[in-house]
């Protein structure tokens, strides 16, 4: 059973069509000046908006691959 | 389908009667802390992250509730998590965007935001939207509430010798006169300790059921072997079946839903504007996004996946045929033991509940703030005295009764659908889009201008008709192989279409700025004029499908370039009038939030005593000199005091301003009115923090 338009294809749509929204908010709030890597505070939120985003991804990632056996 | 009722004993019954008195007496004694609309509203701004972050666990998890999770995690397993752990592509914008526009600006409702960043046309439409959907989305929460009351009622009961059917609507209209009962005498404080105590209920409610349900099912290698491989998927099949497809959640939930629950959701905008600053209102939306709703999305599928594994193995106790909405009350009346079964029932309705309150309590907000106070104003009656506030208090009250009718009335709309998650689906995609782009591109492209904003409400909304009018051929483009039912055409993937049309009209009209004011040049009052009522026509005719489609396409066009022109012509945009109020002018925010330039260097938060000073009316407390110099404060300075027994999360503090210094170290002069405002108690030490 070709289980690839349940498993990988749905992972990789939400997380290169969803990665461009957040790549594009990153950028957008980078170049506004609203997220300011000059303040200490905002380095620590930076490192938390990319781990949010790796998070998600290795629970989608590793769900799939056990459910895949 | 297989329906149920009188599911549960008279000691469930009981135990979740005794549940509803304590959660609305623990309501009713934090109303006593309401004295004002901002604290009825918004709890005068001053709680701590990690109560917050609890709160808008009772009030998501109510909203993506038990019962409609459950219903998709029966039918399609883990994938039923998909909407819960997709919010985080749009964080970004929310925490260095949106969140610091709405505290800095000081605005009250979305609408407001829309009249600073636009004009007085933009907030009006953008009222009537945001009402629709408010209103729509209590309508699903009550739908919600009776769908998983009804299994445990019986099919009638008899009252003074006549028997009386008991049918949804007239379980929801009791359920609404309960809902209304605390939210109305409580406001925003109560609603928001109420949550915090349901949040840690719902989640332990929801654990304690997983854990029964897999000893169940004979632990936990049995339940997980039980489940056919698609079951245990995290993501649904690419784009089918039309009722459950990854690509037509993701468009509807990840994108739209996403943005409208971070940026419109007006119930939790005002949690995350009840936080005591921007900061920790980033630490509240981080935590619940990343380890909250991951274990709320267990706590509200788990009951579908534990009554999947039963019907494997013993079809006898769980039918294949139960309805989907009804799976939630039948596994835990099935798992667990009279009384559990109980409080596990309490805490899911309690949640709707938490949820439709914190939606009625933010629809009433909007309508004073947008509504009310606009009319009160047009009539000339703009002093607030304490008199005025007390009237608005009180308006603001009955309008919490009113709003509750309409959100009865409002589940009309939605009965008919299958589940309560495609009703859902369908009402996100339809009613998000507009708005959702409207504060998008207002918020992070300075360049949208009230001519493209009003455009894309008129023209967005006629395009939106249209596609639901003409889905074969208008949304078909955009549905990415999924098959069209022609009983509920597209529930998820129109969304797509919603947001591209949206902003699509929004761009070229920002884009055909400068075309535009070669009309608007040529113009006067008078042509104006004709032209609105051209357009005005135009949009009626569209409305109420007037035209064949082709015309009515035509006719869209017209519409978009008038409404373009017309706005032009009456709205002269002016970017120097919107600072504060994008993504590129944070710090002027902040500089006008504070009246002068920010203190930014970070000084010690100290611990002191607090005592009363004579007669002083202004809003300034008093502070030593060495005091000032240890948190690196000057006289004009914002500060935050704040009771110092931390799990109060901040219920006693103020927000105030530093005034001139004495020189009594550990000692702060406050006022009668901060010290009412802050609720702080006799001999209690408080920490003070400068915050800009």
């Amino acid at each position: 059973m070709d289980l690839f338009s349940h498993s990988w294809l749905p992972f990789l749509y939400l997380y290169g069509v969803g990665g461009i929204f957040f790549a594009l908010g990153l950028f957008i709030i980078r170049r506004s000046g609203s997220l300011n890597l000059t303040k200490p505070r905002h380095s620590k939120w930076l490192k938390v908006l990319y781990f949010g985003f790796v998070w998600y991804l290795m629970i989608h990632g590793v769900f799939t691959y056990l459910a895949l056996g | 389908m297989e329906t149920f009722h009188n599911i549960g004993t008279s000691t469930d019954w009981i135990v979740m009667v005794v549940y509803f008195m304590a959660i609305m007496l623990f309501g009713s004694y934090f109303g006593r802390y309401t004295k004002t609309t901002s604290d009825f509203f918004f709890g005068g701004r001053r709680f701590s992250w990690w109560l917050i972050t609890m709160s808008i666990v009772a009030t998501g998890v109510g909203s993506h509730s038990f019962v409609k999770y459950s219903a998709k995690a029966w039918e399609h397993g883990f994938s039923s998590t998909m909407t819960y752990m997709n919010d985080w592509f749009f964080v970004p914008f929310f925490m260095f965007g949106w969140l610091p526009i709405l505290v800095y600006s000081k605005v009250r409702s979305i609408p407001e935001y829309f009249e600073k960043r636009f004009s007085p046309s933009a907030r009006f439409l953008a009222t009537i939207l945001l009402l629709l959907y408010m209103i729509g989305y209590i309508g699903i929460g009550f739908l919600t509430l009776g769908k998983a009351v009804i299994p445990m009622l019986p099919e009638m009961f008899t009252v003074f010798g006549s028997q009386v059917d008991i049918t949804l609507m007239r379980a929801i209209v009791v359920i609404a006169i309960i809902t209304g009962i605390y939210i109305t005498f409580g406001g925003q404080t109560a609603v928001i300790f109420t949550d915090l105590l349901q949040g840690f209920i719902l989640i332990f409610a929801g654990l304690l059921l997983f854990g029964i349900g897999i000893a169940y099912v004979g632990g936990f290698d049995t339940f997980w072997n039980l489940l056919p491989t698609t079951w245990k998927l995290p993501l649904a099949d690419y784009n089918q079946p039309s009722s459950f497809n990854f690509v037509g959640i993701f468009w509807q939930d990840a994108v739209a839903g996403s943005i409208g629950f971070l940026f419109m959701n007006q119930g939790l905008i005002m949690r995350f504007m009840a936080c005591r600053n921007v900061n920790e209102g980033r630490k509240a939306a981080a935590v619940n996004i990343l380890f909250v709703l991951p274990i709320s999305a267990i706590v509200v599928g788990n009951a579908g996946w534990i009554g999947k594994a039963i019907s494997i193995t013993s079809p006898d106790i769980i039918s294949p045929n139960v309805s989907p909405d009804e799976i939630f009350v039948v596994v835990a009346s099935i798992v667990t033991s009279p009384g559990v079964f109980g409080f596990v029932m309490a805490a899911l309705t309690a949640a709707l509940m938490s949820t439709v309150d914190t939606l009625i309590n933010a629809t009433a907000a909007v309508f004073i703030n947008d509504v009310y106070r606009p009319i009160k104003k047009y009539l000339g009656k703009v002093a607030y005295t304490s008199e005025e506030e007390k009237a608005e208090l009180f308006a603001a009250r009955i309008t919490s009764i009113g709003i509750t009718i309409l959100g009865v009335l409002a589940v009309l709309a939605f009965k008919n659908f299958p589940t309560v998650y495609e009703a859902h689906g369908y009402f996100h995609s339809t009613l998000t889009p507009p708005l959702v782009v409207a504060i998008f591109l207002g918020v992070f492209w300075k360049r949208f201008t009230p001519a493209a904003v009003i455009t894309t409400f008129l023209g967005g909304v006629a395009l939106m008709l249209l596609g639901a009018r003409y889905p074969g051929i208008l949304i078909a483009p955009f549905d990415h192989g999924i098959e069209m039912n022609p009983a509920r055409p597209y529930s998820y993937i129109r969304a797509l279409y919603n947001t591209f049309v949206c902003i699509g009209v929004g761009t070229l009209v920002t884009w055909t700025t400068s075309i535009q004011n070669t009309f608007t040049v040529k113009m006067n009052k008078n042509s104006a004029n004709l032209l609105s009522v051209i357009a005005g026509l135009i949009f009626f005719g569209i409305i109420f499908n007037l035209f064949p489609i082709n015309i009515a396409l035509f006719s869209t066009i017209v519409l978009i370039a008038l409404t373009a022109i017309i706005t032009s012509y009456f709205i002269p945009y002016d970017e120097s009038k919107i600072i504060g109020y994008t993504s590129w002018s944070i710090e002027s925010a902040k500089r006008i939030f504070k009246g002068s330039t920010p203190n930014e260097n970070e000084g010690e938060k100290i611990m002191l005593q607090w005592r009363l000073k004579d007669g002083s009316e202004n809003d300034n407390v008093s502070f030593s000199r060495n005091d000032m110099n240890r948190m690196m404060a000057n006289t004009g300075d914002l500060v935050y005091l704040c009771d110092t027994r931390r799990w109060l999360g901040g219920l006693k503090s103020i927000h105030t301003v530093y005034g001139e210094s004495h020189n009594e170290d550990g000692v702060v002069y406050i006022n009668k009115v901060q010290l009412e405002r802050g609720l702080f108690d006799k001999n209690t030490t408080l920490y003070a923090e400068k915050e800009m």
